[in-house]
């Protein structure tokens, strides 16, 4: 048997301060998810659904936020097209449920399609940085649009409806996507299993990688790392958490529009992300859900509910550079960090007689 | 005991009557799911305008089926996937029957769908999409304004009986709409035997129309047919003006080509300017007259199309509701099939057949920076066949 390097503390790997984060975000999803039994216990008992389906619009729209998280922070790529990736995967999902109306074979293409293009979107915006990587995937976005909304075999400017409502088979259990309460632990369901497999990824030196990225890219180069390929992997990643959700839309809604790959939806996520908390993967979760709801509940009193949001997302930036997440999860982490001492004290006392 | 028997017995009636008083009184609430930012705000704006004049004079009155009529408005941003959020909300938790205002096409046929899972209606007095009571009809769904098909069938109608065998020449803007209003006409010109001398689509938002003008002057055309809107008419209108196009053609076009809202910035290039539409403030009829001036004592400008026939619209609902004895969207919608109800515009028909309004079409013409009305077209003679399978 190899020799392991020593530990610290034999037996149990000492968190950094970016594991003991990431341990915070989980505890805020499972936090989440809770929350998603509960609305959905309490809004079956009450026999509402508008609630819910709000709700699970919510859950679709936070999956976007995450995709534009996993590229603006960790990568530290801004993409002001992620709306594509949402777009092509609701397309495709309603186009493959009105010709097979089957849940699982809509996500397999949905993922599929979204591959390939970010595949091809990838290779083209990965060229440049910054700004113009940033001007690049609104360009791809704004292109695709406009072809969709000129093509009249999608329907063209009045988009598509009549998309099936279908049965969820999940193992033993049916249920439809009309149900609101099913369909929106459904979109809780695939919402966490995005998350744990981006933050999954995230965490492993792949994850590292990118993260490093986003501190000094020409260093990274010289560590001896591919960055163009922790690039593309980060863009691909991204555009398919973004298609997946994106997936779900056509499910709920029973249509598609082009409005769906505007920039509005983009600009959307960005603003999310930045009220929510940038690189906290949680963040954006929570971000979507507030704005969702809170644009429906102010959008009710006032046709003004545009400026709320422009005031939230400003004050975000300006008093709260970790988002809305940010007044909560170091709390959260340092009590996570409490149970053991930090690195730094563990090695300290490790020193001593 | 047996008084408080009868003191019981008393306030169990005095409690039923006053519950059953409380729900004839009820107020019978219309959903208005209308752009009130963005884009189409005046639009929606028209729509809140004759709707809410017309449920002043309706409550005036009485009410429907002596209710009273209460307007809950949502903002749809003129995006379908609002609209859609907001259709929802109206249904389930305002619990309205009936719903309107919506205004881009795609918004409507989705709330339509919306309307169909709900089991509830939606009538539409803006959208002009044939689709809507075409191949996408649906038994839920209800439209009193003119569709595209009748715009451009009225207009075609007049162009006949102006010069029989007119060469045309098409100008759209370069986008699925575009085009399709310009197929749409020129099947309508054909069809009452017009030629085609030629047809060209410029990008949306082009600057220099010029380029498109020697095409045009080659082509030799009698009449030039347009859809193109908003600035780019202005561009488009002055520029034909400045290269001396304007003289000796006729120049029709679709219904938003030019408005109320651009008709100054074209000045005297507009005049002559001629298209067909649902609506005009400046119908001849007593019953239009009044409609104008109330509108103008309430919100100080005149109404539009979207304003009439907004306004019309709840008149039609009153009339169906009150025939059907229940807000029930069956009992409705079978009373809304063939109703006839009197508007600012004259009689509107609700064909059975695809819940398309047939009502009289005008043929409106710009002199001197004004719409005249030129003509008025029979609305059998502009409806157009049903093609709707769906029911």
């Amino acid at each position: 048997m190899p020799e392991r390097p020593a530990r610290s503390f034999p037996g149990r790997p000492v968190a950094d301060r970016l594991s003991l984060s990431m341990r915070a975000s989980h505890l805020l999803v499972v936090l989440l998810v809770v929350a998603g039994l509960a609305l959905a216990a309490l809004g079956s008992a009450l026999g509402d659904t508008f609630y819910l389906r709000l709700a699970t619009e919510a859950l679709i729209y936070a999956g976007l936020a995450l995709s534009v998280d996993i590229l603006l922070g960790y990568t530290g790529l801004l993409s002001l097209g992620q709306a594509l990736y949402f777009g092509i995967g609701a397309y495709v999902s309603a186009l493959t449920l009105m010709a097979v109306p089957s849940f699982w074979l809509a996500l397999l293409a949905a993922s599929g399609a979204t591959l390939v293009a970010a595949l091809i979107g990838g290779v083209i915006a990965n060229r440049v940085r910054g700004v113009y990587f940033a001007l690049i995937t609104f360009g791809l976005a704004q292109v695709v649009a406009k072809v969709v909304y000129n093509t009249r075999e999608l329907g063209a400017s009045d988009g598509m409806i009549g998309v099936p409502v279908v049965e969820v088979p999940l193992g033993p259990f049916h249920v439809s996507t009309g149900s609101a309460p099913g369909f929106l632990l459904v979109a809780l369901a695939l919402l966490v299993l995005l998350y744990a497999v981006s933050a999954y990824l995230l965490d492993t030196p792949f994850g590292r990688v990118l993260i490093a990225l986003k501190a000094n890219e020409r260093r990274v180069a010289f560590l001896g790392y591919s960055t163009w390929r922790a690039r593309m992997a980060a863009y691909v990643l991204a555009a398919l958490v973004a298609g997946l959700s994106g997936a779900l839309y056509p499910m709920l809604r029973g249509f598609v529009s082009p409005e769906l790959l505007y920039f509005q939806v983009s600009g959307n996520a960005v603003i999310t992300v930045v009220v929510g908390g940038v690189g906290t993967l949680v963040g954006p979760i929570y971000g979507a859900i507030l704005l969702t709801v809170l644009k429906s509940v102010i959008g009710s009193w006032t046709e003004h509910q545009l400026i709320v949001i422009g005031v939230l997302f400003m004050a975000s930036v300006l008093f709260l550079p970790q988002g809305l997440i940010g007044l909560l999860r170091p709390r959260l982490a340092r009590w996570l960090g409490r149970a053991e001492p930090p690195p730094a004290k563990a090695a300290e006392a490790e020193a001593r007689p | 005991m047996n008084r408080t028997l009868l003191l019981g017995a008393a306030a169990a009636l005095a409690l039923g009557g006053w519950t059953a008083a409380a729900q004839a009184a009820d107020p019978i609430k219309i959903g208005v799911d209308t752009p009130l930012s963005g884009t189409y705000t005046p639009i929606g704006q028209q729509v809140r305008w004759g709707l809410e004049l017309a449920a002043k004079e309706i409550n005036a009155a009485g009410g429907i089926a002596g209710r009273q009529v209460e307007l809950v408005f949502e903002d749809s941003e003129a995006n379908p996937s609002v609209a859609v959020q907001k259709a929802e909300k109206l249904y389930q938790v305002d619990n309205v029957d009936f719903l309107t205002g919506t205004v881009n096409s795609g918004a409507t046929l989705a709330v339509g769908q919306v309307a169909d899972r709900n089991k509830k209606l939606l009538a539409t007095s803006v959208s002009f999409a044939d689709s809507i009571t075409g191949a996408k009809c649906s038994p839920n769904v209800f439209r009193v304004n003119a569709k595209a098909g009748q715009q451009s069938a009225a207009l075609a109608v007049w162009l006949k009986q102006q010069k029989a065998d007119a060469k045309v020449f098409y100008l759209g803007p370069d986008y699925e709409m575009g085009r399709s209003t310009v197929a749409a006409f020129k099947e309508a010109a054909e069809g009452v035997g017009a030629k085609t001398a030629g047809e060209v689509f410029a990008p949306l938002d082009t600057k220099d129309y010029t380029q498109y003008f020697g095409q045009i002057r080659q082509a030799r055309p009698d009449v030039i047919y347009t859809s193109v809107a908003g600035n780019d008419t202005v561009r488009l209108f002055t520029q034909m003006q400045d290269f001396g196009l304007l003289d000796n053609v006729q120049v029709v076009g679709a219904s938003g080509t030019v408005t109320s809202q651009n008709i100054k910035a074209i000045g005297s290039a507009a005049n002559g300017y001629v298209t067909g539409v649902g609506y005009s403030p400046l119908i001849d009829t007593p019953a239009n007259k009044t409609f104008v001036k109330a509108f103008n004592a309430a919100y100080k400008t005149d109404p539009d199309l979207y304003g009439a026939d907004s306004y019309g619209l709840l008149f039609a609902y009153k009339k169906a509701v009150e025939a059907a004895g229940s807000t029930d969207t069956d009992a409705v919608r079978k009373a809304l099939e063939g109703l006839s109800w009197d508007t600012p515009q004259g009689k509107k028909t609700i064909r059975a057949g695809d819940h398309q309004a047939v009502t009289d079409m005008y043929v409106v013409q710009v002199k001197d920076g004004k719409f005249v009305v030129a003509d008025s077209i029979e609305g059998d003679k502009a409806i157009g066949p049903d093609a709707c399978t769906r029911f």
